[in-house]
């Protein structure tokens, strides 16, 4: 690349510019992989073991990248289910990325649709929490989307090598030992921080709450039920104690 | 699932599956551009994260394996790891320290309890 042009200097600027907040993001989600490595593996064991032959497993850990729902669509697939009621279980149990995308939406509107489209897609549980957890600390760059982007290509990358592990080698990995648990703790390594003020402390006993007392209902609805009480939990605290509407409160 | 036609059936049901994940990871941030939701909305939506990590935690502590009864018990497995993940997490912010120290009360209570 040639810089002599002041325009070629500027861009190749930015570029840069991206590329660092690309590796940073890269960077960021590193530790959490660890869970989302031991969730991929069992994801794609479960698969197998659950009587899905292994190219059928792949194909769907690489396009449906949503272990949470393939794992509640899989009993259906190998029962012959209706589609529509696969892809139904499907929307259902991924609620939360309704949430989730509602969320983001302020961080990504002036991208052009294509990227917000893929910036969506690559989004998970993990990858939104630890955006959502770098925009309150503070740490975003400039270029958020390629911060983002960064977060998103290290956990993509993780997680289908080990789904991939986890279907291929399904018969040889022992499911005994409680690798799952690994996926939960590294949640709760990426919540845990957020836990320092009332607002989300009510919201998160909240959630707890309703989720607990609507696990029984199917498609993961308990989850989402939890989520949407404790959202409200927390804004209803998050009000109380600010007191004047949280617009007049930014506004002064 | 040698039958070729049970394979064209199966893969559009994960083509499916796959565009229920798009649908729902790209709703808002697809067609919600076009309208502007309101502050409070946005200050609810602050809360997410910790809302539903929690409806996902806790139960998975809690109720293992999933549909069986919520066992609060001290000698559940699940509850002696994360309550060490969540001791370490309140000494230290590392992860891995937090990941080793919960895995290792979960297998500890598992094996010994």
């Amino acid at each position: 690349m040639t810089s002599s042009e002041p325009e070629a200097t500027v861009t190749g600027a930015l570029a840069a510019e991206r590329r660092a907040a690309f590796r940073s993001g890269q960077r960021a989600i590193i530790p959490y992989l660890f869970g989302a490595a031991a969730w991929g593996t069992v994801s794609g064991i479960a698969m197998v073991k659950g009587g899905l032959a292994v190219p059928w497993a792949l194909m769907m850990s690489l396009l449906v990248y949503a272990g949470s729902a393939q794992l509640a669509a899989l009993p259906l697939i190998v029962a012959g289910a209706p589609l529509w009621v696969i892809v139904a279980t499907g929307l259902i149990t991924n609620l939360r990325f309704v949430i989730y995308s509602a969320a983001l939406r302020p961080h990504f509107a002036h991208l052009p649709w294509r990227q917000r489209a893929r910036l969506g897609f690559f989004m998970t549980d993990f990858t939104f929490t630890r955006f959502m957890r770098a925009t309150q600390e503070g740490e975003l760059p400039e270029h958020k989307d390629a911060w983002f982007a960064g977060v998103c290509a290290n956990n993509w990358i993780t997680w289908q090598v080990s789904a991939c592990t986890g279907i291929i080698a399904a018969s040889y990995i022992p499911t005994d030992w409680g690798l799952e648990f690994t996926g939960t703790l590294a949640l709760i390594a990426l919540v845990g921080p957020s836990l320092n003020a009332k607002p989300a402390l009510a919201g998160a006993a909240a959630a707890a709450i309703v989720a607990l007392i609507a696990h029984p209902l199917p498609f993961k609805l308990g989850l989402f039920c939890g989520a949407l009480a404790g959202i409200i939990a927390a804004t209803l605290v998050d009000a109380f104690q600010q007191g004047p509407t949280p617009a007049e409160a930014e506004g002064a | 699932m040698n039958d070729p036609v049970a394979g064209i059936a199966l893969a559009i049901v994960i083509v499916g599956l796959a565009l229920s994940t798009f649908v729902t990871r790209t709703s808002f941030l697809l067609a919600g551009a076009r309208f502007k939701l309101g502050h409070r909305v946005e200050v609810a939506l602050r809360y997410a994260p910790v809302c539903t990590l929690a409806a996902i935690i806790v139960p998975d502590v809690l109720i293992h394996p999933p549909g069986h009864a919520i066992d609060w018990s001290l000698l559940n497995p699940r509850l002696i790891g994360a309550l060490a993940a969540g001791l370490w997490l309140c000494w230290s912010r590392n992860i891995l320290g937090c990941l080793a120290f919960g895995m290792a009360g979960y297998t500890l209570a598992r094996l010994y309890l």
